[in-house]
């Protein structure tokens, strides 16, 4: 333990100073958690584009996004789906966090994104177009939005944030993927201010290789009955989409800057499941390793995990995959741990979905409600969670766990802590 | 805490000059060029033709867990890169923590290819042929993902796309793992395969030379999109020289800017790629009169060509003249996100050997490209440092420099040596 206090202070500490999210149950942290403690649902019948022929006709679309709400009057021309969520998601974790114009222009402030596919949709139209009428048609506009690192860069230049620009791809776990990567930046000195989240956008082409390898939701009955997360009776997820960005500071720097600093990001860990979910002992053991590399790197104790925001989207085999990981990571001590599972109402986010699960909790950190599960009410028998249901709880939240976990091997997961000083 | 130190100890690579560090490493010293007529797609409707693809690979010789037809050809490339530098650094799986053995790649498209295919079948109002492998198949992260799979590593898995720059955001990262003590070895390189998608992209910026590609030269015409992939074996110098490894250099540093300015053109004086140099030698401890070699990114279109020179001349002053820079584009076309890994390959072998490869193709001198490109012939110099530049699409600049290990060592350099 004296060993780890050590290392641990001979790092630059991490907090967080404020978030943006743009997703299909509001536009801010606390909109967000206001619709996950009602119980809203954002999974209904995607309008986007057609799902005839599909299985699943349900997905949590932002309805009627408009990106000049939070950007302006900038020219937005360039800027397809994905990137407009994340300049926006941007903007408002930089009014969040207290970074007007005039200090960004000083300081070299980083964006570090995570996302699973940027935008398919862009890609696979620019392609559509050149086979349909002759490549000499494509569009030299799409084409630089074709590269998966173009919502960060589109985001950078919309946004003068001329430090660290990276982008992250790991699937599901993109978007916590991406926090780690950044607070590690921060630990080592190299930053002191990086946007970190996430963002995946709602399109036909992902939708489509989604349903077709049979990983979404069938409801039996009427619209918007699932997916039930960590329930007996759960078939699948259902897509989503969003942007989530959190700022991340060096603290001795946020608290010259005299900024409010919401939670600090003490630990971080990873595993990756070589069997891709094939082998349930693998992919176990994978997630107990992110588990425990994230407890041990925030120097905490399982039992000082007061709850647990879980990545479970209602998919078979995920779901328990991740019930007996965290149950082996955390040594057992899952009993009394409160938990909850927000994409039964946001649906599966992708890159997103790890940062908008840390964004509702620095709220539950606030407000001290941790939102239930909706539509739970069979917990499959040999999970060994007791405190997870369809209501929300109230809960004292000093230090929390969020687990991201892909259909496909990766897994990541965050502790963060609530800052006393403030 | 103190940090370890990362070196290079194996390197993989799959291009269009050839397979395996040593076909690679004397194909370039030997000025060969892998450019020639493009036979992944057909061409006809497009002006240009030419481009730079790998032939005669065979994914079947570097699998034993997986299956080829069950991986895209940019994962099927990492794949065999992977494997080629494991054997080169004399690394056996079997006595490796697993656990702590991880991947760091990078790519310009992850598996383009895959989403061709939906297109073709979209198009072509084929769209129910599309199953689940589209989605097993496609999404970038799968490269580093199929690495692992076939090796059983179960480390630290992540895939970094930031596109011509991505192999050095890759190796940058992987570095940083390292330090920090969160892996015992990382495998870290970038690969894609040659794309149609990308292709007519590069057509449409006009950017595609017709012929050649003669980086620096007054009369260059453009780039060549290329594929391939490169992966250095990294680990710490303390493991390193406990197994007795050979280590071709030592990696003390980087630098990584955005110049959030312009989605496919350069800052107009290079503003970004001088912060990424300046914070590389920085970070490595590193004087500027110090560094033998930089690689450039040096793609052969006349507005990066010249803005590169104008940013290196800005950060080196008059010491730019006496720096030999070479673009080994030249060589291989622009192989997207595995150029900066097979270009950090390139920096780690001439730190190795002491040899530079060329520019070639490289005759009428251009008056704004004035510095030492190593014209036409690969040149004997000693290099104790080099820098290894790459910008990308997004405005994102990466430098990397690697450096001569000066550590008395165990290995066998001289009977290892080509």
């Amino acid at each position: 333990m004296c060993f780890l206090w050590l290392v641990n202070s001979m790092r630059n500490r991490v907090v967080i100073t404020g978030a943006g999210v743009v997703s299909s149950l509001g536009d801010s942290s606390s909109s967000l958690q206001l619709s996950l403690c009602s119980g809203r649902r954002a999974v209904k019948p995607v309008e986007l584009f057609s799902t005839a022929g599909l299985g699943c006709p349900l997905g949590g679309e932002i309805p009627c996004f408009d990106a000049q709400k939070y950007l302006g009057r900038r020219n937005l021309r360039p800027l397809d789906r994905t990137s407009r969520l994340v300049a926006s998601a941007a903007q408002l974790a930089l009014n969040d966090s207290g970074w007007s114009g005039s200090i960004l222009n000083q300081e070299e402030v980083g964006l570090v994104l995570g996302t699973m596919f940027c935008s398919v949709h862009t890609i696979s139209e620019f392609d559509r177009r050149a086979l349909e009428v002759g490549p000499a048609y494509a569009s030299p506009m799409d084409f630089s939005n074709t590269v998966i690192n173009a919502a960060a860069g589109q985001t950078a230049i919309i946004h003068n944030l001329r430090g660290i620009n990276s982008t992250i791809s790991t699937g599901i776990t993109s978007g916590l993927q991406a926090i780690a990567y950044a607070t590690e930046v921060i630990r080592s000195g190299r930053a002191r201010a990086i946007l970190a989240g996430g963002a995946d956008e709602m399109c036909f082409e992902s939708f489509y290789g989604f349903d077709r390898a049979g990983l979404l939701c069938r409801s039996e009955h009427s619209a918007g009955d699932f997916p039930i997360p960590f329930d007996k009776r759960r078939n699948g997820f259902a897509l989503g989409e969003g942007a989530a960005l959190l700022m991340l500071e060096d603290a001795h720097f946020a608290r010259e800057r005299g900024a409010h600093t919401l939670a600090e990001i003490t630990g971080h860990g990873c595993g990756y499941d070589c069997s891709q979910g094939e082998d349930e002992e693998s992919a176990v053991n994978s997630i107990a390793l992110s588990v425990r590399r994230a407890i041990n790197d925030a120097s905490a104790g399982p039992h000082e995990i007061d709850c647990l925001s879980a990545s479970a989207n209602g998919s078979h085999a995920g779901d328990r995959h991740e019930a007996k990981g965290v149950f082996a990571g955390l040594n057992g001590q899952t009993r009394k741990l409160p938990v909850t599972a927000i994409k039964s109402m946001l649906g599966e986010t992708l890159g997103a979905s790890g940062p908008m699960q840390a964004i509702a909790l620095l709220e539950t950190m606030r407000d001290g409600v941790l939102p239930g599960i909706n539509g739970l009410e069979q917990v499959e028998d040999d999970f060994a969670f007791d405190m997870i249901s369809s209501d929300n709880r109230e809960i004292d939240l000093e230090t929390a766990l969020v687990n991201s976990a892909g259909f496909d091997g990766h897994c990541c997961s965050l502790v963060l802590a609530r800052c006393n000083e403030n | 805490m103190k940090h370890s130190r990362v070196v290079v100890t194996g390197i993989g690579v799959v291009t269009p000059i050839g397979t395996g560090r040593e076909h690679f490493w004397t194909n370039l010293l030997a000025g060969r060029s892998g450019i020639g007529p493009v036979r992944s797609f057909d061409t006809s409707a497009y002006s240009v033709h030419r481009g730079a693809e790998v032939h005669d690979f065979e994914a079947e010789n570097y699998l034993s867990n997986l299956d080829a037809a069950h991986l895209g050809r940019a994962s099927q490339f990492a794949i065999a890169a992977a494997r080629l530098a494991l054997a080169d650094a004399n690394v056996e799986i079997a006595s490796l923590d697993l656990e702590r053995a991880g991947v760091s790649m990078g790519t310009t498209s992850g598996e383009p290819r895959e989403v061709e295919r939906f297109d073709d079948l979209f198009v072509s109002k084929n769209l129910e042929r599309v199953g689940p492998e589209f989605l097993a198949l496609y999404p970038s992260h799968v490269i580093a993902a199929h690495i692992a799979r076939e090796l059983q590593f179960g480390g630290i898995n992540i895939m970094i796309p930031t596109a011509c720059a991505a192999g050095n955001y890759a190796i940058a990262h992987a570095f940083d793992v390292l330090r920090a003590g969160r892996a015992s070895l990382m495998l870290a390189g970038g690969s894609d395969s040659f794309s149609r998608i990308t292709y007519t992209g590069f057509a449409q910026l006009g950017a595609i030379a017709p012929e050649v590609c003669q980086p620096f030269d007054r009369c260059r015409k453009g780039m060549i999109p290329g594929e391939g992939a490169g992966v250095l074996v990294l680990e710490p110098l303390s493991s390193a020289l406990k197994r007795g490894a050979r280590i071709y250099a030592e990696i003390s540093g980087y630098g990584l800017s955005c110049d959030a300015h312009h989605m496919t053109a350069a800052h107009p004086n290079g503003e970004g790629a001088v912060r990424a140099m300046k914070q590389a030698l920085e970070q490595s401890g590193t004087a500027r009169e110090e560094v033998g070699y930089i690689s450039a990114h040096g793609t052969g279109t006349p507005t990066n060509d010249r803005l590169e020179t104008l940013a290196v001349k800005r950060l080196f002053g008059d010491a730019a003249y006496r720096v030999p820079i070479s673009s080994i584009k030249s060589m291989l076309g622009h192989t997207m996100g595995a150029a900066s890994a097979i270009e950090a390959a390139a920096c780690a072998l001439a730190v190795y050997h002491d040899r530079i490869p060329p520019t070639i193709n490289l005759r009428e001198p251009d008056p704004e490209c004035d510095l030492d490109y190593v014209p036409n012939h690969a040149r004997e110099h000693t290099v104790r440092v080099a820098m290894n530049n790459a910008y990308a699409f997004g405005g994102n600049n990466a430098s990397l420099i690697l450096k001569k290990c000066e550590e008395p060592q165990k290995g066998t350099k001289s009977t290892n040596k080509i």
